[in-house]
């Protein structure tokens, strides 16, 4: 039997010695545990863009659950914590906060859009005694990118402004000089704008016309206003800055109401989407995807030559992971791949690889460190990975496809496809 | 209700002093609440766009149009705000929220004017527009719209609550009139039934009631009686029985 007198030892013992005993996940701190680092995901998985969510969660997760199957980071699994936004403002905040202050999740991780991002930013800073990051969104805007919220967001994918400036230069190169705007009638529209009248300013020209749409307009909408603003303003092409359904729909009446130039999209329309709506039903669907020229982030899928495509393509097959049922409400039928979700497992490749760099005992106030000492890194896309204190974002290549035999294929001669002497109009 | 002739013409000049008092206050409260309603939007877009301004001035110097599109958009889901739109000193549109696109009569609109107009735009409704300076001009101006029809249901809905507590007031006060016109009457009717009763020779049952009233009407059936009777009982005239 134990005396009082031994007991008292033990406990001043115990008090003294407690510090030196503390796992590594109590000094870790929020969101970490003996066993998992936890990341907080806010992103569309209901209404007209849940698929860029959906898709950007299977990409990442096949990565995830294959480093999960081998172990995990040093140990720890990846988990990630998931809330549904809808790819609305509001609530991507509430969620944002949930996150944060009620989940205590590590890092926020893969969020999806614009509007959502621009509107998260300022809770960041808000809450920077934290040290809580923003890392990959799937988003090219600016307000991530540069001060005064550039420091609390690492982004890997190319900006609107790189999409927007190749597309422009590539039109312009081809003849086409009177360049349109179809755009979304927020703050992703407006940084797409921006990117392309200050690509077309380079050039000695400005927007030729523009239209918008509210965001959440769906497919089975129309959009023949739109076309008839812009089929005013007599256009070479036009670049269209918006979500799949929209832009869909926009191509649509395009086609239909005799607009006949080269219609543009940026990455995150969700290539694969897009052409599905323009696909299913319509007839003959090339007289609504041959005009389709669509820039990407990230190189094609298709591309197996490429090591990243490969083992994209081999973790998607064996997990094929699906997003948990209490998040996904709405029906969604998923890709085998897409850019989308190639993005995503890129953006999953590079986490998982900054918090192998944390070391032992993951700290949020070592995540810039960790993620500044990514230098010239191989994603495996053909191109380094590097950051550093003026350097937030990890690749800048743009690359440009266009549809052929029912698929985004890459496009390599913009010549042949769209001069405009050359072919007077896209018919 | 069977209001005495004596006071018909007492209840006509009733009804016609509430029906003018209600009228005059309602046509008072239309006039100053329109105005003052009209007043604090045109005030409080005014402000708004003042706000806008100002916070633009940062963003348009150092950041992403972006920043300057998310500024706005929180400002468009006020109530009564339909559109704002930001042009610089070269009147190009910057930052707006119309959809499917800038309409004609604002895309030709002088951009260096800050004055507050009213606008009819056709397939979206009538506003009030109130401009701000952003830089005192050199750096362009911010927009305000305000929907004009959304103004005007606020103050029929204000009105209309102010004129119904009125008609309530008149019909209460209508209604209190008679009450108290057939009250002052009542006695004077039991007065009439007595000295009918009295020149047909009947007994009438509320005698006693009227010639024991210490009033006028008591004073008057107990004339009648004197007159009638020829009865000099003690009382009988000033009361006192």
């Amino acid at each position: 039997m134990v005396g009082r007198r031994s007991l008292i030892g033990f406990g001043i013992a115990g008090g003294l010695t407690a510090p030196w005993l503390r796992t590594a996940a109590e000094e870790a701190g929020a969101g970490v545990t003996d066993d998992e680092i936890v990341l907080g995901t806010s992103a569309a998985f209901s209404g007209p863009s849940r698929g860029l969510g959906i898709e950007l969660y299977r990409g990442a997760m096949a990565y995830f659950e294959s480093v999960n199957e081998q172990g995990g980071v040093l140990g720890r699994r990846i988990v990630l914590k998931l809330y549904d936004d809808g790819y609305q403002p509001d609530p991507c905040v509430n969620n944002t906060m949930t996150l944060m202050l009620n989940d205590r999740v590590f890092l926020l991780f893969g969020y999806v859009g614009t509007p959502t991002v621009t509107r998260v930013l300022p809770m960041l800073k808000k809450f920077q005694d934290q040290g809580m990051y923003l890392f990959f969104p799937f988003t090219g805007a600016q307000p991530q990118r540069e001060p005064p919220y550039g420091d609390f967001a690492f982004n890997l994918r190319a900006s609107y402004r790189q999409e927007t400036a190749g597309l422009v230069d590539n039109f312009v190169a081809t003849g086409r000089r009177r360049i349109a705007v179809f755009y979304q009638a927020d703050a992703y529209g407006r940084s797409g704008w921006a990117g392309v009248r200050a690509a077309l300013l380079k050039h000695g020209e400005s927007i030729a016309g523009e239209a918008t749409y509210r965001r959440g307009e769906k497919f089975t909408g129309t959009m023949r206003r739109q076309v008839d603003i812009l089929k005013g303003a007599r256009p070479d092409a036009v670049i269209c800055i918006g979500a799949y359904a929209a832009c869909a729909a926009f191509a649509r009446d395009a086609v239909d109401l005799g607009l006949p130039v080269p219609i543009a999209n940026l990455s995150f329309v969700g290539s694969e989407n897009l052409l599905k709506l323009l696909s299913d039903g319509q007839g003959d669907s090339r007289r609504y995807t041959d005009a389709l020229v669509n820039s990407q982030v990230v190189p094609s899928y298709e591309d197996v030559s490429i090591p990243a495509v490969k083992e994209y393509r081999a973790l998607m097959q064996r997990y094929n992971p699906e997003p948990p049922a209490e998040v996904v409400q709405e029906s969604y039928t998923p890709f085998a791949h897409s850019f989308v979700s190639l993005e995503g497992f890129l953006n999953a490749k590079l986490m998982v690889e900054v918090l192998r760099r944390l070391g032992e005992r993951p700290t949020r106030s070592g995540l810039e460190d960790a993620v500044f000492t990514v230098r010239n890194f191989d994603l495996g896309v053909g191109e380094q990975v590097s950051f550093g204190p003026e350097r937030r974002q990890g690749l800048q290549r743009v690359y440009y496809t266009v549809v052929q035999n029912g698929r985004f294929v890459t496009l390599h001669d913009w010549q042949a496809k769209f001069a405009k002497q050359a072919t007077a109009e896209v018919s | 209700m069977k209001v005495q002739k004596l006071f018909q013409k007492t209840l006509f000049g009733v009804f016609s002093l509430f029906g003018l008092i209600g009228l005059s206050t309602s046509v008072l409260n239309v006039y100053t609440v329109d105005t003052h309603l009209s007043d604090e939007y045109v005030s409080n877009s005014r402000d708004i766009a003042k706000t806008i301004a100002d916070s633009s001035v940062d963003i348009m110097l150092n950041r992403d149009l972006a920043a300057l599109q998310s500024l706005i958009d929180q400002f468009v889901e006020i109530q009564g705000i339909k559109y704002i739109y930001i042009r610089n000193e070269d009147g190009e549109f910057l930052a707006h929220t119309f959809v499917p696109g800038i309409p004609t009569e604002i895309l030709e609109s002088d951009p260096s004017s800050t004055d507050t107009v009213e606008r009819s735009l056709p397939g979206m409704g009538d506003f009030v527009e109130v401009g701000s300076p952003i830089l005192a001009g050199v750096a362009g101006a911010v927009h305000v719209g305000m929907d004009t029809g959304l103004i005007a249901l606020k103050i029929q809905r204000a009105i209309g609550r102010q004129i119904y507590l009125i008609a309530i007031v008149f019909v209460a006060g209508v209604l209190g009139a008679i009450w108290f016109v057939n009250l002052a009457a009542k006695p004077m009717g039991d007065l009439l039934a007595y000295a009918t009763a009295m020149a047909r020779d009947e007994s009438a049952e509320d005698e006693k009631d009227v010639l024991g009233r210490d009033d006028e009407v008591g004073q008057l059936a107990r004339l009648m009686v004197y007159f009638a009777r020829g009865d000099k009982a003690a009382g009988i005239i000033d009361g006192r029985s």
